[in-house]
């Protein structure tokens, strides 16, 4: 009965599956390598496509350069104004290693790690719900005597 | 005797509808192909988030069943389950979303700190327009090309949202591929890396980045929106949710949708886009010669991403003063893959000097890298769609 309800669904289907099958077998049926392949204008894509991703990227660069410079010299005058020192060079001449250890102590201290626990009861008091599966009156063969 | 026969006959109709009358080579193939995927995501940690659900979707993609009746299981057959999660794929809605949580969790500021580096992410885009040309040897369209050459820019959401437009009937070869080489990037790199570089090189301590305001994390996602998308306006859907999610995290205001866009939202969609393109594998459809082709294509790709990285790297020290030059291994990270290729330089540059943390410099094109292989497929989309 069931095998007898092929609609017009399945057709679909089938007509589905063997398109993109033959897809596949058309995009492979003219596959190998021929050099007269490329035409001029893949390679002006080429050289525009890569060209234009530089450019806006280095757009990104010239931006972000300027205005960390502008952002820098707009806090040094507001601290002059007010009288602060400024630093002379961003640089302060911190290697890797002590900012890796100092940022590692912030982070430990904000996660409280220690080698000791705090004296906290760790006990933990298990409740389990009702299940007749365990429960001891169903397991009794016969009622008890009082 | 009749109730024998009929028996007989009801045994036959439910056996031709099992997964045993209608396997084939190439359905073992593809199990064999999933089990691996899926040994390689727990066994070997290779990017078990993508591997696992991609491995176990290659498996649901390719159980055999009977085909000719409609059962609408398929995830090529219109209306079945799989068909209406794989339409996340086909009509690019998950590559956005991916977007948008890897912008909510992505800190940008060592690229802000130094913003040169944004070149090595797009000096590793070359081997997207390398292989485009490639692709278009062997006989490719160029759509098909330009999906195909997409793979080098070692981002699997946006090689599925460019392969979805120019070349969907490529989808699932093109997607697996992408994420095939993201996970073996500590397999695909290394060598690559030291062909290319020596030890001095690989052993040059970088300036550690300055801090950046949050003036500057806040005014990142908007002039990248700005500056991007008004040259590439193809790459909206990826770039508009990538800078959108790095605002709701950097404004410091919106932590609940930020946490949500980076957490929740992402692990879902990674789930549904992972098990539907494994199941888009079917064995009918992927295991032909052009699949095959595509992933030679992507590793060429990928390898001549990562060398356009580091080669520009070492191009960048020939004008920067002694003190102020770049580890050239960073620019592999361009590739994109975030953040494997910047874990992997970081691992190689520890074992050349275990006191030099490259991490933090190479998150740097790492992230530009993201940028710059949306910015491509935005390109890509406006010159050939």
């Amino acid at each position: 009965m069931f095998l007898q309800n092929i609609s017009s669904d399945t057709t679909k289907v089938i007509q589905d599956t063997l398109s993109t099958a033959a897809a596949q077998d058309d995009v492979f049926s003219h596959l190998g390598f021929n050099l007269s392949n490329l035409g001029s204008s893949d390679v002006v894509l080429t050289v525009l496509g890569y060209s234009i991703v530089f450019l806006s990227l280095l757009l990104l660069y010239i931006v972000f350069f300027n205005l960390a410079k502008l952002l820098n010299l707009n806090l040094k005058k507001k601290l002059q104004k007010a009288g602060k020192q400024t630093p002379a060079d961003d640089d302060l001449g911190i290697s890797g290693e002590t900012i890796a250890a100092i940022s590692m102590a912030i982070l430990l201290d904000f996660q409280e790690a220690h080698d000791f626990e705090n004296t906290v009861i760790t006990i933990k008091k298990v409740q389990s719900s009702y299940s007749p599966w365990n429960s001891k009156l169903y397991g009794l063969r016969q009622n008890p005597k009082y | 005797m009749e109730f024998i026969e009929q028996l007989m006959h009801g045994f036959f109709q439910f056996f031709q509808y099992t997964g045993f009358a209608n396997v084939t080579v190439g359905h073992l193939v593809m199990l064999a192909v999933g089990s691996f995927f899926i040994y390689l995501g727990i066994a070997k940690e290779y990017e078990p988030l993508l591997l696992v659900p991609i491995g176990f979707g290659i498996l649901v993609g390719n159980i055999p069943f009977f085909e000719g009746v409609g059962l609408q299981l398929g995830i090529y057959e219109e209306g079945s389950v799989l068909n209406l999660l794989y339409f996340g794929v086909m009509k690019g809605i998950y590559p956005p979303l991916i977007f948008l949580g890897i912008g909510a969790m992505t800190d940008f500021s060592a690229l802000v700190s130094n913003p040169k580096l944004v070149l090595l992410g797009a000096a590793a885009q070359l081997g997207i327009f390398f292989t485009y040309i490639a692709a278009i040897t062997l006989g490719f369209n160029p759509q098909q090309a330009a999906a195909i050459g997409i793979i080098g820019g070692a981002d699997g959401p946006t090689a599925i949202f460019l392969s979805s437009k120019l070349a969907p009937q490529l989808l699932g070869a093109i997607a697996i591929a992408a994420y095939s080489y993201m996970a073996l990037v500590p397999v695909i790199q290394p060598p690559i890396i030291k062909l290319l570089t020596s030890h001095k090189e690989r052993t040059i301590k970088m300036k550690p980045p300055r801090s950046v305001s949050k003036t500057e994390k806040i005014i990142f996602p908007i002039a990248g929106l700005l500056l991007t998308t008004f040259i590439s306006p193809g790459g909206l859907p990826l770039l508009g949710m990538l800078f959108f999610g790095n605002l709701l995290k950097e404004s410091g205001v919106t932590k609940r949708l930020a946490d949500t866009a980076s957490k929740p939202l992402i692990d879902i969609v990674t789930i549904l886009l992972g098990l539907t393109v494994g199941a888009s594998t079917q064995a009918t459809t992927f295991l032909t010669p052009a699949s095959i082709l595509i992933f030679v294509l992507g590793a060429i790709s990928f390898m001549i991403a990562t060398a356009g990285g580091v080669l520009f790297a070492k191009f960048m020290n020939l004008f920067l003063k002694e003190g102020n030059k770049l580890n050239p291994m960073i620019g592999a990270a361009g590739v994109s893959a975030v953040p494997d290729s910047a874990r992997v330089v970081q691992l190689m540059g520890i074992k050349e000097d275990p006191s030099n943390y490259l991490l933090m410099h190479a998150m740097a094109p790492n992230v530009a890298g993201v940028i710059g292989s949306a910015v491509a497929a935005g390109i890509l989309l406006s010159l050939l769609m």
